[in-house]
């Protein structure tokens, strides 16, 4: 009888309790997802290892090591040395700054950029959209990395360069996506509702209508900067990204490629670095997606 | 066909002209917006002479301001005259993309009928046996290969089955192969690593779009009425799982004549990747507008047909 009226107490409880807030649901199911979380603590951990590059790499990662070049993998030199007896561990960690800055900084430019694309196309519709969308239209047709080594090629190659030109040339899939959206949650009976008290188009665009997109956007920020990150390797790796002396590590997998039948580390180590980063960020990115929508999970 | 799908064909293919007419300007602009003087390709620097370089610029028309220039550049390719290139021993630009383009639609078409041929039956499998190890290793499998960088497993595929095992030639398209079996030993490596991150795609969604249709109402009365299972999966589910994969292998399509940049100048391949890596690195702007252009234009094209394609094997979808 007191259990049945225990139980029946916490029932209305928890009937009375305010309904749980979407960032609170989303996080409950996130963590249910044990690759995901994984991914996000590899992530987390690769953001300490940047920021801390240069306290935790063992040496300089412009030091030589005199008369040791290209010694493979030992206990002083975990991952080897390059031709020029340089530490290769030290400069796979001093690498991931570049990977990972230029992740954060492109791929945030993709998100402004292609949601205020998508969003004023969606939102207004008519000629506005019509042209935006046909100029997204003709970006997208042109072939991606392409126009990616175009711009990067011929402006001054670095650092600076490479997070811009990808974040200028990659927005295209992320407005189209904005703008279907922004379309489907324009059409819903609240819009009209804030349309009727007379709230200014901004206002409902960033208060009605962004935070319905907003999971979207989230999920398209984590892939982006993944897929950014693959894209400055590639650049990298074909001379057009960050330049030397600064480690990248599209950058070593491209001199370590002259050295690959000696000395197989240079190029085996960093590789693995993109890969392991790569895939964290993917790891989360889905983890993402199905905990803001358990309905549309992959089954 | 009903008349609001004709309709729909008919604008989409008329919508082509002002979208190639606005690619033509986009790239145009795109490639003279940069900061240096292709004119400055044509002098050494030992003898650099200011009066010389004048002269060049004043023969490429590079002195005129840039909407004549543009002018004067689109009335040719109109007239599928490209010019010839800067660098390049001077050769017409269209010879030049001639020479290269059977090399990368041979690769790239080989390396989507390997990733059709892998993942459409695992994508098959992996529904029907949903959680089990082999679909397990085909989402988890698919997953490590969209994160592969393709230069890093290039190398990789360098370093073990050339470097090591010497099984496979490194490099180069080998024009001067003997023999089907030769020849083909050099478009193995290559086509590998251009085929396992599109076999991961196309398996992710032959698995997701089998897997909807085989939940559906009719393929449950398909299998009361007693229809052997092979009937079910074939016949019925497969047709209409099979729509939603026409958009994402027409997604793949226009690679057959951009190429990849990266895996061609991986393997010194001679195709158009590689030959857009070159012009850019040397500032040709004649052989980069062209084959910018042209790829561009490639993809427009197929975009259409994939989506009158669509529109007519799916004669649900209604167009407003």
């Amino acid at each position: 009888m007191q259990e049945t009226a225990a139980r029946t107490t916490v029932e209305f409880q928890r009937l009375a309790r305010k309904p749980e807030s979407q960032a609170r649901i989303v996080w409950r199911n996130f963590r249910r997802n044990r690759l995901a979380v994984a991914g996000g603590v590899v992530v987390i951990l690769l953001y300490l290892v940047a920021i801390f590059a240069t306290a935790l790499a063992p040496q300089d990662y412009a030091a030589f090591n005199r008369g040791k070049p290209l010694h493979p993998p030992s206990a002083e030199h975990w991952f080897g040395t390059d031709r020029q007896t340089r530490d290769v561990f030290s400069r796979v960690i001093v690498g991931s700054r570049v990977s990972l800055s230029v992740g954060l900084v492109s791929a945030g430019m993709i998100i402004v950029i292609g949601v205020t694309l998508g969003a004023i196309a969606g939102y207004f519709g008519g000629l506005v959209d019509n042209l935006i969308m046909r100029f997204t239209d003709i970006m997208l047709a042109i072939p991606g990395f392409f126009l990616l080594l175009t711009a990067a090629a011929l402006f001054k190659p670095g650092l600076q360069t490479t997070m811009i030109v990808i974040g200028l040339t990659s927005w295209m899939s992320t407005a189209r996506l904005v703008r279907g959206e922004f379309l489907r949650v324009k059409a819903q009976d609240f819009i009209l509702a804030a349309r009727a008290i007379g709230a200014p188009n901004l206002r409902i665009m960033v208060r009605h209508v962004l935070p319905n997109v907003l999971a979207v956007i989230i999920v398209q920020l984590t892939l982006w900067l993944s897929f950014a990150i693959l894209l400055e390797s590639g650049l990298s790796f074909l001379g057009l990204g960050a330049q030397p002396p600064t480690p990248s590590w599209g950058g070593m997998l491209a001199d370590g490629r002259v050295n690959m039948q000696k000395a197989w580390w240079e190029t085996v180590f960093p590789g693995m670095a993109i890969f392991l980063t790569v895939l964290s960020f993917n790891l989360v990115g889905d983890g993402l997606r199905d905990a803001f929508d358990p309905r549309q999970r992959r089954r | 066909m009903s008349a609001s799908t004709r309709n729909y064909i008919v604008r989409r293919i008329l919508l082509l002209f002002p979208l190639l007419v606005g690619l033509s300007m986009v790239v145009f602009t795109i490639i003279h917006l940069a900061p240096g003087d292709p004119a400055l390709a044509f002098v050494s620097e030992q003898s650099f002479d200011p009066t010389v370089v004048e002269q060049v610029r004043k023969n490429l028309g590079l002195d005129k301001p840039l909407p004549v220039q543009y002018g004067i550049w689109a009335s040719k390719v109109a007239r599928f005259d490209f010019g010839t290139a800067y660098t390049f021993n001077r050769k017409p630009v269209i010879t030049l993309i001639g020479e290269r383009l059977s090399n990368t639609v041979k690769l790239q078409a080989l390396a989507i009928s390997i990733s059709l041929a892998v993942a459409i039956p695992l994508g098959i499998i992996s529904a029907r046996r949903q959680y089990s190890l082999v679909d397990n290793l085909a989402t988890g499998g698919a997953f490590l290969g969209l994160a592969l960088p393709d230069f890093w497993l290039a190398l990789m595929l360098q370093l073990f089955f050339a470097v090591r095992l010497g099984w496979l030639p490194a490099s180069t398209a080998g024009p001067e192969a003997e023999g089907f079996f030769e020849k083909l030993s050099y478009f193995v490596l290559p086509a590998t690593v251009l085929a396992i991150p599109t076999i991961a795609i196309f398996t992710r969604f032959m698995r997701s779009s089998m897997l909807e249709v085989i939940h559906q109402d009719y393929i449950t009365t398909a299998r009361a009425k007693g229809l052997a299972e092979r009937a079910v999966v074939f016949r019925h589910a497969l047709r209409n799982a099979f729509v939603p994969m026409v958009t994402v292998v027409g997604n793949q399509l226009p690679r057959l004549l951009s190429g990849s940049v990266i895996v061609e100048a991986v393997f010194a391949w001679p195709g158009l990747g590689h030959l857009g890596y070159q012009a850019i690195l040397q500032r040709d702007y004649p052989v980069i507008l062209a084959l910018t252009l042209l790829t561009g234009a490639a993809i427009l094209v197929i975009n259409v047909i994939v989506d009158v394609l669509y529109a007519i094997l799916d004669p649900r979808i209604t167009f407003s």
